[in-house]
């Protein structure tokens, strides 16, 4: 007898499904069902989204990462617009490369890991220590990517 | 039936022909498409563009007609005027000249050149005939207008369009010193008809001078030619080139714009002596610097590059301290405490010194800043220490306050600040000298790329607006997300507002308060040099993260990071405009 293979009674299956999925379809897959929302938002997730194309992933990350506000968001304020800014932007040494490979490039480098990690802990800084971010008002932002003032940068519509 | 001011120009628009729209204020002269009406090339091109033919011949002579005209006006006015508005017969205006006669004689001419009194403030409507007369021949042609065949009148067509709209009652000065001043920016709108703020309250009619390559060459002549009277100390002819410029930046849009008014402001602040007379308030600065901060790439990148060559330079050593002449509010440090919390060997014990002016209120400005600081330190675990120094001036400074301790590396690290202390004499060397006595491992250095500080006025400001144009044109670019809307033009404003008082200062301070000496890395490299101290490169770290951190802005075309002799700077176009350097003690 056949009996139905229903995803959300396997939770270790659909984990190991979400951490190969990009971020935005991540963002997707919280909206399914409370379930899913609920295991999307484990930081650990986006850990695995965040590095997994750099290897080895940096030491002692974690800890940064998980005081200055978590992965997910590290994710929605630094890498996702770090990576889509960058991904047009041919770093020194790879001007030779064409524009599909360049396209592709999913992993990204030592520097954007540090670049995207030191905007991380400026937008920590001023989100938490300075009150929101000095003198820049709260209001339009985003919702939850939170587009904190001074990284407000990365939020605008690029020319790329 | 109107009364006063708004006579002449009403009528005008009744009678009108030339097909300039009706409403009120007359601004809709965008129909004229034939701007450059060239009858036999002599028609007055700005003139023609409202609709009026004067001969360029005749400009003298309309002027002073206008001149004659307004005098009567205002002299009749306290009778009644009424008679003007129903029973006069109007002439086509287009033919100025005519009109003029025509109006002058119905009114019975009186003297024209009464000298009425035009000591500033309390400017009366007519200049003082003896004004006028200079502004129509004392400019010199080749100041403004280097190549124009006819140099002496184009000044003209400026002076009777002044004339033309101004308001024929006394003027009430709208508080042109200092209050409107120190808001400097938010009086600028984006919008034609707004009211000069520098000088008496001219007419808030606006004046529709159609935007033309010419209308922008020619305010930024004038402006020179304003800045070379100043220097000549020709005040009158320097007033009547500030009214120019007034009607002239008015005609252009966006950092033209922007820039001309913060020039004019600052030019006119020289020419009726009205320095700022409270200091600058650091806080307001600093929040100024913060909205910069979050709105251009500027100091971030110099924030970023003096961090990598501060890491690069310690490596190896666990014991750090950090000497920040430039505290503020400490935006530099946290990239830094986490890129040393990431070091591959741990973190190093992180001790920084800050030194900042003295507050205004009396918080501890400075202890409240290192606090926050050594939350995120604690938060991501690396052992900080601070200590705040307040300091009117870096030359109060001595090596022996600092309490070096054993096995302490140093680094001294100066964002914009070293330039300030070129106002006074020996200060530079002072504090070169007591850095060196804290035997840094590194001494990073930003400053503007520059020449602001040479003896000559007129270089000095010539320099200052290429360079400010080129500063505002990049923040023209920032910011212009639409989706954060108001938000990000608050932040554009306060930046350029915070540019502004740079300008105000470098124009119209003297002496000690001159405070924005820039000088170029060249220069100095000069002075690192003899002073005893080599560079350090910046390496390709820096540079890859510099040019990561550009691309990720928007309008980050325009930004370009040049290298230079191991020096990092940071250009918009071709122009560059901060410069990163770092020094050592030379062996």
């Amino acid at each position: 007898m056949g009996s139905k293979f229903f995803i959300n009674d396997n939770q270790d299956l659909l984990i190991e499904i979400l951490k190969r999925l990009d971020g935005r379809s991540l963002g997707v897959a919280a909206c399914v069902c409370k379930q899913w929302c609920a295991i999307t938002r484990d930081d650990s997730l986006w850990e695995h989204l965040c590095f997994r194309h750099v290897s080895p992933p940096p030491d002692g990350v974690r800890t940064v990462v998980l005081a200055l506000g978590g992965y997910r968001r590290l994710y929605m304020v630094c890498v996702r617009p770090v990576l889509n800014r960058l991904r047009k932007w041919k770093p020194i040494g790879m001007e030779s490369a064409s524009d599909s490979e360049v396209g592709r490039r999913v992993y990204w480098t030592r520097h954007e890991v540090e670049l995207s990690l030191s905007l991380f802990c400026v937008d920590y800084y001023e989100r938490v220590l300075l009150g929101g971010g000095g003198g820049g008002g709260g209001g339009g932002r985003h919702g939850d990517a939170a587009c904190t003032s001074s990284l407000m940068f990365l939020c605008n519509a690029v020319n790329v | 039936m109107k009364r006063g001011h708004t006579m002449p120009y009403e009528q005008l628009e009744d009678s009108f022909s030339g097909g300039c729209s009706s409403a009120a204020g007359g601004g809709g002269c965008s129909g004229k498409g034939k701007m450059w009406e060239e009858d036999g090339g002599v028609d007055d091109e700005l003139l023609a563009v409202l609709g009026y033919k004067v001969k360029a011949s005749d400009m003298a002579e309309v002027a002073q007609k206008l001149e004659q005209l307004e005098e009567v006006m205002g002299s009749v006015e306290q009778d009644n005027l009424s008679f003007l508005a129903s029973e006069t017969v109007h002439y086509n205006p287009s033919d100025l000249s005519s009109w003029l006669e025509s109006m002058i004689s119905e009114l019975n001419p009186q003297d024209p050149f009464s000298n009425s009194s035009s000591s500033f403030p309390t400017n009366q409507v007519y200049e003082d005939s003896s004004s006028f007369d200079s502004d129509l021949t004392a400019i010199p042609g080749k100041a403004v207008f280097p190549q124009i065949e006819n140099p002496a009148h184009e000044p003209q067509v400026q002076q009777p369009q002044s004339k033309r709209f101004k308001p024929t009652t006394a003027t009430e000065l709208s508080s042109s010193s200092s209050s409107s001043i120190s808001v400097g920016g938010g009086m600028w709108g984006s919008f034609q008809s707004e009211s000069i703020s520098t000088r008496p309250a001219e007419s808030t009619r606006p004046v529709v001078l159609v935007d033309s390559q010419g209308n922008g060459v020619r305010l930024v002549h004038t402006l020179m030619a304003c800045a070379e009277a100043i220097q000549q100390e020709k005040m009158k002819l320097a007033e009547a080139l500030l009214k120019q410029i007034g009607f002239l930046a008015v005609s252009q849009a966006g950092a033209m714009r922007k820039v001309a008014t913060y020039f004019a402001e600052a030019l006119a602040r020289k020419v009726y002596r009205l320095y700022p007379s409270n200091p600058n308030d650091p806080a307001f600065t600093d929040l100024l610097q913060m909205h910069f901060y979050e709105t251009c790439p500027y100091l971030k990148f110099a924030h970023f590059t003096a961090n990598q060559a501060i890491l690069e330079a310690f490596a190896n050593k666990n014991k750090i301290h950090v000497i920040d002449f430039s505290m503020k509010q400490g935006m530099q440090w946290p990239a830094l405490l986490q890129a040393l919390a990431l070091r591959p060997g741990g973190a190093p014990t992180f001790r920084l010194t800050g030194i900042g002016p003295p507050s205004q209120d009396n918080t501890d400005h400075l202890q409240q800043v290192g606090w926050k600081l050594a939350q995120l330190a604690e938060s991501i675990n690396v052992e900080f220490e601070f200590r705040g120094f307040v300091a009117n001036t870096l030359a109060d400074l001595d090596a022996s306050m600092f309490d070096i301790r054993e096995g302490e590396t140093v680094a001294v690290n100066s964002m914009f600040e070293l330039h300030q202390l070129l106002a006074r004499p020996g200060g530079i060397e002072k504090v070169l000298s007591f850095v060196k006595d804290l035997k840094p491992e590194i001494f990073t250095i930003v400053e503007q790329e520059a020449n602001h500080n040479g003896p000559v006025f007129m270089d000095r400001f010539t320099e200052s607006l290429h360079y400010y144009s080129t500063l505002f044109d990049s923040l023209e670019g920032c910011g212009s997300g639409g989706e954060l809307g108001p938000v990000s033009d608050q932040d554009k404003l306060m930046s350029e507002v915070y540019l502004g008082r740079q300008i105000c200062n470098l124009v119209s301070c003297e002496g000690v308060d001159r405070v924005e000496r820039h000088e170029t890395l060249a220069q100095w490299r000069t002075r690192f040099n003899s002073a005893g101290f080599e560079p350090v490169h910046l390496g390709s770290n820096a540079f890859k993260q510099a040019s990561m951190l550009l691309a990720l802005f928007a309008g980050g075309g325009g930004y370009k990071v040049e290298e230079n002799n191991g020096c990092l700077m940071l250009g918009w176009h071709t122009r560059p405009l901060i410069a990163t350097s770092a020094w050592k003690l030379s062996s």
